[in-house]
């Protein structure tokens, strides 16, 4: 066990490196100054030199490309990306601040997805081949082709618009502060029906077949075979055999579905107004505030690194056979 | 030895065939391809074909290879045939802004006057361009890395295998739109940002398929009648692995449809006045009140060709492998 966390783990550390790289490079190859970068605009005209000059050597412009990796790996470490261009404070404050919003959201959509999602996927492999699992297969399939942003904006037309059962957006009414407890509760709840919604049904029809092809795989080895041939019954073959083998790679839908909430958080957020980072990215991406962009961007990805490493040891820890294999 | 027991392209084709759903998919397909390509000429204000002094006159079949800047002169004359949807996606009407759908423009009108219907067939010219030339250089970018590291294994595959890991870990959308955005957006920085991000997938199906056919007797025979390395892996190897890179390829198409109308949504796609579907749709939510038509077909648009890319690889994977 404790060589393959090792060897786990010293793969993260490559690819943490990997990212430092690749986001180096990425402002480096931007056409033009890289000076741009910091003075939010998109060329240097009309900025006198001296200005400029004290840019290039704030951020170690003036440096060779080296020594520039070099400062950009200690911001990394250091959490410190520079203050933003908008409103001068450290773009990791900004991004720490609205990070809950974002996970609150998620959270629930990745709960709801999961709660519907497995269970789903377990019922349609157990009945493979039947005429009913395969009409349904095909829906979930359908699911996966819509584009969250249409469902969005039909359900915000619908539940906002038609029926205002619900707010079109933000995440809290304008007479919030005047509420009683129990109001403000409601009324964030409600906020958060319909952003959650379009988060969650892409993931249920990921999961869900995700679940099947799992449990798929698990009914035609051979141990379930042999069960079958030892006059095992159908329903149990399934439960006591089945169902425990195909949950182990559950365990690694953690870390496969942070990507996606996250891509998918800069959409549903932006459209719902919703204070997090998705929409951080975005407006931060329009307003040409590349301290912030680099630092979610980063961020972010070692998010992703971190979750994937989990789930990685987690699926190790539940299953013996990777460590052995030293699958990935 | 999955290709030995399935057979050729034909017994492929055959087993897709079996498919109802596969085979309305892969008709969709092909119908949409069919109006992207002749675009100009299914939705123009100019006409299909003019009589006039000179003999017969073909306006509209200027515009197949990019409309023109400017006032055109229509040459003078009578109109034989006229388009079958007679506006063009840029003719700007504000007498009809944001009309419902009726006779004169069947999915109503946008915020400018413009035909819904005209757009959405020119808007599907943008998507499936962008769409298949991502898909191209993330099969070529996959195929590449995905063949040398099945074929060499060793330090070779877990370079490449480290490459897509360190892919991977950026969230999709923030990359894609993090490049779009850094590049200016434009129809060639969403190729270019959708081909690098996506190649992963084809990377991994033609190593897996590599890595299997890379012993078999044919390989070898080239191997002993001298050939180099270079030879067996792109004239012997990787034309025999090409059919489980072309499910991925589907899937690409696929992605590639639904984050092209994202980045459209969203304001960083490919530039105005360019019809997009995902354009569209972010007109669409400015007037949610009531243009119920702006928000509905373009949807529909989308959908059904990223479900009908998403079909066709799906059941194209599994007539590659019928015990899967």
């Amino acid at each position: 066990m404790s060589a393959y966390l090792a060897r786990r783990l010293a793969y993260a550390v490559l690819t943490f490196f990997g990212i430092t790289i690749v986001t180096f490079t990425l402002i480096h190859s931007v056409p033009g100054d890289p000076v741009t970068f910091y003075i939010g605009k998109s060329g240097t005209h009309g900025v006198p030199p001296a200005v400029i000059q004290a840019i290039r050597h704030e951020y170690h412009l003036d440096e060779s490309l080296v020594a520039q990796y070099g400062w950009w790996l200690r911001g990394i470490f250091t959490l410190d990306f520079g203050p933003s261009v908008i409103d001068h404070r450290p773009a990791m404050d900004r991004i720490l601040e609205k990070l809950p919003n974002t996970f609150a959201l998620n959270f629930i959509a990745f709960a709801f997805a999961a709660l519907a999602g497995i269970p789903i996927g377990l019922w349609s492999a157990s009945r493979s081949g039947h005429l009913f699992e395969r009409g349904s297969s095909v829906v979930f399939f359908l699911l996966y082709s819509l584009p969250s942003f249409w469902v969005a904006l039909l359900l915000m037309q619908f539940f906002a618009v038609r029926h205002a059962w619900l707010p079109l957006f933000g995440m809290t009414s304008d007479d919030y502060l005047l509420m009683t407890t129990a109001g403000r509760i409601a009324d964030r709840i409600k906020h958060m029906v319909l952003p959650s919604l379009a988060l969650t049904y892409a993931q249920l029809a990921f999961y869900a077949r995700f679940t099947k092809s799992a449990l798929t795989e698990v009914i035609h080895q051979d141990f379930i075979t042999t069960a079958r041939a030892k006059g095992v019954s159908g329903p149990a073959v399934l439960w006591r055999h089945a169902f425990r083998n195909a949950l182990l790679p559950l365990v690694t839908l953690l870390g496969l579905t942070i990507p996606y909430l996250l891509s998918g958080s800069v959409i549903i957020e932006t459209m719902f107004q919703w204070d997090g980072v998705g929409n951080l990215y975005l407006q931060s991406l329009l307003s040409r505030d590349y301290p912030t962009v680099l630092a979610l961007t980063v961020v972010t990805a070692v998010v992703t690194l971190f979750a994937s490493v989990l789930s990685d040891v987690l699926y190790a820890i539940a299953d013996p056979r990777v460590r052995v294999e030293g699958k990935r | 030895m999955k290709l030995q027991e399935s057979g050729s392209w034909r017994d492929i084709w055959r087993r897709f065939r079996r498919s109802a759903i596969a085979m309305i998919a892969l008709v969709y397909v092909v119908v949409v391809a069919f109006i992207a390509l002749f675009a100009p000429l299914i939705a123009n204000t100019k006409p299909l074909i003019m009589r006039t002094a000179s003999g017969l006159q073909f306006p509209s079949a200027g515009d197949f290879f990019g409309e023109k800047e400017g006032i055109e002169q229509l040459p003078q004359g009578d109109v034989v045939l006229r388009a079958p949807i007679p506006h063009s996606p840029n003719e700007v009407d504000v007498a009809h802004r944001l009309n419902a759908p009726e006779h004169e423009h069947h999915f109503g009108t946008d915020d400018l006057g413009r035909d819904v219907l005209a757009r959405l067939v020119h808007g599907a010219r943008v998507s499936l361009t962008v769409a298949l030339l991502a898909a191209v250089i993330a099969l070529l970018v996959g195929s590449f890395f995905g063949a040398i590291a099945g074929f060499y294994g060793g330090w070779v595959d877990w370079v490449v295998s480290r490459l897509i890991e360190i892919v991977l870990c950026f969230p999709f959308l923030f990359l894609v739109l993090g490049i779009v955005a850094l590049f200016r957006p434009s129809v060639y920085t969403i190729v270019i940002a959708l081909g690098v991000t996506t190649w992963t997938d084809a990377a991994r199906y033609v190593r897996g398929e590599i890595m299997r056919i890379r012993e078999l007797d044919f390989a070898q025979a080239a191997r002993a009648s001298g050939a180099r390395d270079a030879r067996i892996i792109f004239r012997h190897l990787l034309p025999n692995a090409m059919a489980p890179a072309l499910v991925s390829a589907n899937f690409s198409v696929a992605t590639a449809i639904l984050t092209e109308s994202a980045l459209s949504f969203l304001g960083i796609g490919v530039p105005l006045p360019a019809p997009t579907w995902g354009g569209i749709l972010s007109v669409a939510e400015l007037h949610i009140e009531y243009a119920w038509w702006l928000a509905l077909y373009p949807g529909i648009a989308i959908f059904t060709t990223v479900a009908a890319f998403n079909v066709v690889g799906d059941r194209f994977r599994e007539a590659l492998d019928p015990r899967g």
